[in-house]
């Protein structure tokens, strides 16, 4: 399986990586931590993170912070943690699609995971009867058991030998032919021998039944395995039916702490089961409201123990399908003598609180719950109060002592009344994107790099995102200084041992003065401020212990900490422009192209050197390294002239001003500037020179400490303005660039992957120039915006994503935008939920209970963001506040095969805001959306929505499923809606598409095109385009491409009568004319140029195909006399088949592809985003060469570092067909992370530099995205 | 005749080992059993499949995937009576 680079080959990269978590658990893998500061081991799609909870002192501040992400290329499938006793940290477990079972350890000196042991036991794949399903640890440590969903399940025992190592068994079978899997836990036995129990199904019997008799009598069973530590093997020790409804169970803490056995949750009951207790039920309370429908049960889907080994006490947290909480505790009988036996005797249940739905809910020790939420934002939330007050909310309050445990004895339901966050408070919400329905690239606001504008979220957290590259900003000051522009600012100290700082000196060029500021509680205007305010500055910095030196056109103005001042003036005709300073030297560039260099000695006096060397050209710009730490001099000084070049001067005193080493540019250098740096690799300070020149591209190369030669130069274009440099560093210190182009950007070591990342910060308008500020109460940066000073403080530099959002309904379907301005029309709805006319009805029918609902129960807000949510409800004012506050913390009203959808017309770019919304009734759900110009309405923009009735109605059903197109007229610039009329169809809409002034649309298998009429569409053309289902339409000039929803693409073209002189009445012509050989269930569409399209499809592959040139070609002869309308169906399709041009699996679902440019400048890419929050782009290979080097690297990391969890790379992406044309940039990215060796190795393979490899790794990424 | 033997416990072994090693009595209703069981175990194991599904059928993943467990336990419907 060579990978085969066709005539193109892309580079795949990830942007942001899933942030949909498949599996959660905590974990102690820190050495050296409290038991209770815990961590959380995480799995996201493909990649595996650990996050710590950082607080600080009194707990106001906390930070879920990502200490280790690592991809390992394969399905994740659990994950788990268990400490084996002995040890001092936790052993991390993951199953995975590799069909092997992997033991990490976190090596907290390298910051990575290291595998313990990696132990095959099936075929790769997710596969039927190949455990990693299910993943169940031993509390006390001893053993893991992976199963499969059916059949298989394999135990390793492990254990630790005398010198610390971990050893792990010979896997142990207990397989049982025809047995599903419904779940497995694990018990706690205490001591005991460990024994894992499952909810086992055997369809056997079923199977073999014709009359289906035993199909209705089929039993579940749950299922206790005891592994026998002693004879080392496995069998199955108990087995009792439960109630078939069961689907989740959860070991109950056994030995000391409590009765062991486990609960097993049902459909509307919970149980309590084990051997040796008597069995327990409760029901799982149901919500009580106007809008709720009493009979329907909740399941339980997600869960967590808290046990306290201390106290020997324990509860669960059990979550519904609708988010509620609760808490169950466990009384235990007392023998005669008052003393807590181990039998169970009672169970009780609380409503805790309402929090998302979780993939995974765990409790941490330090007081907070992890929500890993199966849609939308993760969330933290902290504990306030473990609901241990009897006498609160006491309706809320549920014993299972009358509950017969029999699941066939009838029982009442119970009933509880949900509200908002009481016992906990949100503590940290994790911006996450999955779901991401759609995507789309765009630049309304013509700003210096395209926005992301995303439809994401379900249900009530549905959201229309503005995405941005860039870090946000926290402006805390912005106040006008006057109607002067400033160049320039310098924040200084008062003394160089001082922490703060205490002067701010503003210049401006324009208007040749200065200001001082002064920095206290408050930042004024300093009246007699020691420095000359009656010229512009050109550099003003603080030297020696306490020297104040101020830079002008005429002179050097230093003023010494006893008030004096010293005025160096500059030789006559000649001005300064450029001057920099560090602690001791002191380098200004003279007008007539001379240097002169000052060092200041111990009494704060600056000593001239006599020479004056001068350069080649005019000096734009200079730069004097850092003194570095306990040295008196730095090394190197830069300069550069306008000759194009810069160079390296020694400004040590015993080489004053001798050149090392010079470099051409490309531009004219505006601003220079050294900076010691770490080097992530080896740690180490080392000296870089950024450079900003007048064309606003950055450099930054290494000067070498001993020869002061320049290396390892890496560029990029910042924006159309000179870039402008200016050193400031991070609230931890870390040194940094800020780099003001068109719009600022900071230049930063990545705090998680260590490289050197550039990224622009999001604001409103650009800095001029930017200082580091701090004082007490504030520790930022300063800057200036024209003549407005702000002062700002960055946020985490973790995230390179901002996102603005505005709240929407339902779940977003679709999205369309307005062809003239930033308005986009996004369709929602909702499956299984109440439309706001059912639900408007039902309360005017239960008037009483609504105002229990909406009026006894206080909300708090759980999301920050409620003031921003206030705003989207305004304008929907008379919508009775329907997306209230309530609602969205609970979730909507749900009723089986009801829907609830609507159409928005939101304007993220000005309103920032729904402006329009129009409810969908009867059962409708909007499935898809377009702006469409009709030629026949003289080009006016409508918006056509198509929907579905009755969607999922069963075949039987007295409904009828069936769909819709409504159109609707915009009012208002686009930002309002108004009904024109509806057009019915057999099938549900799914697509839609703006093709040569009408409307294209796919119903079922057929292609129609429609124009608009006064009461309804009218069919203007019609055409079979595809087996099945159109789910996806393209258009370019008169071809069409309509996706199938299982059968890949079809091209069709459109043959108009009008062009081709037919006879008048011959109606217009769709002629499909290439299709697919491969079965692909396209999700996501798009047409690269007129004859490739790219796709992706539901099982997470991206594909490229191209029509063959004579089909293209015959196609698009003239008329409709031509070839194509006579070829011949080939094989029962189309005459002509595509070809295959690239082929990749990302495991996420691609939901929106785009060809666009990502970056100001940059090559256009294939742009995708995915379902569960990827962001990702395809790179087209612009050279052969490169293709080359790329795959070549590919290999070789391959073979020096397999994947994490033992999936095999090129198999992974491989997955249902060969990869093909794509390169895995993310592996190649791997690169900086080997160890030095296998670097060497690698770069030795394939002849080049190791830092050269890096460099061509980061400028693949750099060049085109972020 | 010993080979032929072989070959026949060999393909047991399989048949018990491997579920879905077809026979040369394989019906038609097993047969499509087992695609089925592929199928629904594949939607499973695949976490954005099931978050799809999911979010299409505006249900949790937890009642998407016991959905997919139960359609398991009898995909095609009962085997049609056999014939004497």
């Amino acid at each position: 399986m060579a990978n085969v680079q066709a005539t193109q080959a892309f580079y795949s990269l990830t942007l942001e990586p899933s942030s949909a978590p498949t599996a959660a658990c905590t974990c102690n893998v820190i050495p050296g931590l409290k038991s209770q500061d815990q961590q959380i081991f995480e799995a996201r799609g493909q990649r595996i993170l650990l996050h710590r909870i950082v607080e600080n002192e009194d707990r106001t501040e906390v930070k879920v912070s990502t200490f280790l992400d690592q991809d390992v290329f394969g399905i994740v499938r659990g994950v788990s943690a268990f400490r084996i006793p002995g040890t001092g940290t936790d052993q991390l477990v993951v199953s995975s699609d590799s069909g092997r079972v992997v033991l990490l350890n976190y090596d907290p000196d390298k910051n990575s995971f290291k595998r313990i042991h990696q132990e095959t036991f099936g075929k790769s794949g997710v596969r039927r009867t190949v455990p990693g399903q299910y993943l169940a640890s031993d509390p006390r440590g001893r053993c893991v058991m992976l199963a499969s969903a059916e059949k298989n399940k394999v135990v390793y025992i492990v254990n630790r030998n005398a010198e610390g190592g971990i050893l792990i068994s010979s896997p142990h079978e207990a397989n049982q032919w025809a047995s599903l899997c419904f779940a497995v836990c694990a018990l706690d036995t205490g001591w005991e021998h460990p024994v894992f129990a499952t909810l086992e199904v055997d369809y056997n019997d079923a199977e073999n039944d014709p009359s289906g008799e035993m199909y209705e009598r089929r039993e579940k069973q749950l299922v206790y395995y005891t592994v026998d530590l002693g004879l080392n093997h496995v069998v199955k020790s108990w087995s009792d039916t439960v109630d078939y409804s069961a689907n989740m169970i959860f070991g109950v803490p056994g030995g000391q702490d409590g009765p062991s056995g486990v609960l097993v949750c049902c459909e509307d009951r919970i149980y309590y089961r084990h051997d040796k207790s008597q069995p327990l039920s409760i029901p799982i309370p149901r919500r009580r409201g106007a809008t709720e429908d009493p009979e329907r049960k909740r399941c339980i889907v997600a869960g967590c123990l808290h046990l306290s080994r201390a106290r020997h006490e324990f509860f669960f947290l059990l979550q519904t399908e609708d988010g509620d909480v609760f808490k169950l505790t466990m009384a235990m009988a007392e023998d005669a003598s008052g003393r807590r036996t181990s039998q169970p005797e009672s169970m009780s249940m609380r409503y805790y609180e309402t929090f998302p739905v979780a993939k995974q809910m765990l409790l941490i020790r330090k007081g907070y719950i992890y929500i890993a939420a199966e849609n939308g934002n993760n969330k933290l939330y902290h504990v306030n109060d473990l609901a241990e007050d009897i006498e609160f909310e006491p309706q809320n309050y549920f014993t299972s002592d009358s509950y017969s445990p029999d699941p066939e004895e009838s029982y009442e339901a119970l009933y509880f009344h949900p509200r908002g966050l009481t016992f906990t408070s949100l503590a940290v919400d994790i911006p996450s994107l999955h779901p991401l329905m759609r995507t789309q690239v765009a630049n309304p606001l013509n700003e210096d790099a395209p926005q992301i504008y995303a439809i994401q979220g379900t249900g009530a957290t549905s959201a229309f995102k503005t995405i941005r590259h860039g870090l946000e900003v926290q402006e805390i000051v912005s106040s006008p200084l006057g109607a002067i522009d400033y160049s320039n600012l310098w924040s200084l100290k008062h003394r160089a041992s001082d922490q703060y700082h205490s002067y701010l000196v503003l210049s401006s060029d324009y208007a040749d003065k200065t200001i001082v500021l002064s920095i206290g509680d408050e930042v004024e205007t300093m009246e007699n401020s020691p420095f000359l305010t009656t010229r512009a500055t050109i550099s003003a910095s603080l030297m020696g212990d306490a020297t104040l030196v101020q830079v002008h056109a005429r002179g050097v103005h230093s003023i010494l900490e006893s008030g004096t001042v010293n005025e160096w003036p500059v030789p006559s005709h000649r001005t300064i422009v450029a001057a920099s300073a560090n602690e001791r030297q002191l380098l200004l560039g003279l007008s007539s192209s001379e240097l002169a260099f000052f060092f200041m000695g111990d009494d704060g006096v600056l000593n001239q050197l006599e020479e004056m060397p001068e350069m080649s050209g005019k000096v734009t710009a200079l730069s004097v390294g850092q003194t570095p730490k306990g040295q008196m001099q730095a090394k190197y000084a830069v300069v550069g002239c306008d000759d194009c070049t810069i160079r390296v001067l020694s400004i040590e005193l015993d080489s004053p001003l001798e050149a090392r080493s010079v470099q051409a540019l490309s531009a004219v250098p505006t601003s220079i500037e050294v900076i010691e740096q770490i080097e992530p690799d080896s740690g180490t300070n080392v000296s870089y020179v950024h450079i900003g020149l007048q064309s606003g591209l950055y450099l930054r190369a290494v000067i070498d400490d001993v020869t002061g030669e320049l290396g390892e130069v890496r560029t990029k274009f910042l924006g159309a303005r000179p870039t402008r440099l200016f050193p400031v560093s991070l609230a931890d210190s870390s040194s940094c660039v800020l780099a003001c182009s068109s719009r600022p950007w900071l230049g930063y070591n990545h705090p998680l992957s260590t490289i050197y990342t550039l990224t622009p910060l999001v604001m409103a308008q650009t800095l001029d120039a930017a200082r580091g500020f701090v004082s007490e109460h504030i520790n930022g940066l300063c800057g200036i915006q024209g003549s407005n000073l702000l002062i700002f403080e960055l946020g985490s530099v973790e995230k390179r994503l901002s996102t603005e959002t505005v709240g929407l309904k339902y779940t977003p379907r679709g999205m369309a935008r307005n062809p003239w301005n930033g308005v986009w029309y996004v369709v929602q709805s909702e499956g299984n939920t109440l439309s706001r006319e059912t639900k408007k009805a039902l309360r005017a029918k239960g008037d009483g209970v609504k105002k229990l609902e909406d009026g006894d129960v206080k909300m708090e807000t759980a999301d920050g963001d409620d003031a921003d949510m206030k705003d989207t409800t305004a304008p929907a004012a008379d919508e009775e506040n329907d997306v209230g506050e309530t609602d969205r913390h609970l979730g909507l009203s749900r009723g089986l095969g009801h829907w609830a959808s609507c159409i928005s017309a939101v304007d993220p770019v000005h309103a920032k805001a729904i402006t329009s919304s129009i409810e969908f009734g009867e059962n409708e759900a909007a499935l898809c959306v377009a702006a469409v110009a009709f030629e026949s309405r003289n080009w006016e923009v409508f918006v056509a929505v198509g929907t579905g009735q009755h969607l999922g109605a069963a075949a039987g059903a007295d409904v009828q499923t069936k769909g819709f197109v409504h159109v609707f007229r915009l009012v208002d610039e686009g930002r309002g809606l108004e009904v024109v009329h509806k057009t019915e169809f057999p099938t549900p809409i799914y697509a839609l598409l703006p093709f040569h002034g009408r409307l294209a649309l796919g119903v079922g298998p057929e292609l129609f095109i429609y124009d608009l009429g006064m009461r309804a569409l009218l069919r203007k053309s019609r055409g079979l385009a595809v087996p099945n289902q159109i789910t996806s339409l393209q258009a370019q000039g008169n071809r069409i491409i309509a996706a199938d929803v299982s059968e890949s693409v079809t091209y069709v073209v459109y043959k108009s009568t009008a062009s081709s002189g037919a006879p008048a009445g011959a109606a217009d012509r769709l002629i499909p004319f290439a299709d697919d050989t491969i079965q692909r269930w396209t999700t996501a569409t798009t047409m690269v140029d007129y004859e490739t399209v790219a796709g992706g499809d539901k099982f997470g592959n991206l594909w490229v195909v191209r029509a063959p040139e004579q089909a293209s070609k015959e196609a698009d002869e003239e008329g409709i006399g031509g070839f194509i309308v006579n070829e011949r169906s080939y094989l029962g399709g189309a005459p002509y088949r595509l070809e295959l041009r690239a082929h990749y699996y990302t495991q996420d679902i691609p939901m929106s592809l785009q060809r666009t440019a990502l970056v100001a400048g940059g090559q256009e890419v294939l742009f995708w985003s995915g379902l569960q929050g990827t962001l990702g782009i395809l790179v087209p290979f612009v050279s052969r060469e490169d293709v080359e080097f790329f795959a070549q690297l590919e290999n070789l990391i391959r073979a020096e570092e397999p994947p994490l969890a033992g999936r095999d790379h090129l198999m992974y992406r491989s997955y249902y067909a060969p990869v093909k044309g794509v390169v895995d940039g993310d592996l190649c990215e791997r690169f900086s992370k080997l160890s030095f060796d296998s670097r060497q190795k690698i770069a030795g393979e394939v002849e080049r530099g190791v830092k050269e490899v890096e460099r061509k790794v980061q400028e693949m990424r750099g060049r085109v995205a972020f | 005749m010993a080979d032929k033997l072989r070959t026949q416990q060999q393909l047991e072994s399989l048949q018990n080992k491997y579920i879905g090693t077809g026979h040369a009595d394989t019906t038609k209703h097993e047969w499509t059993s087992n695609i089925a069981r592929d199928s629904y175990a594949s939607y499973q194991g695949h976490p954005p499949l099931l978050h799809y599904m999911s979010i299409g059928m505006g249900q949790p993943m937890e009642k998407v995937r016991m959905h997919c467990m139960e359609r398991m336990v009898q995909p095609v419907g009962p085997a049609p009576p056999v014939e004497d």
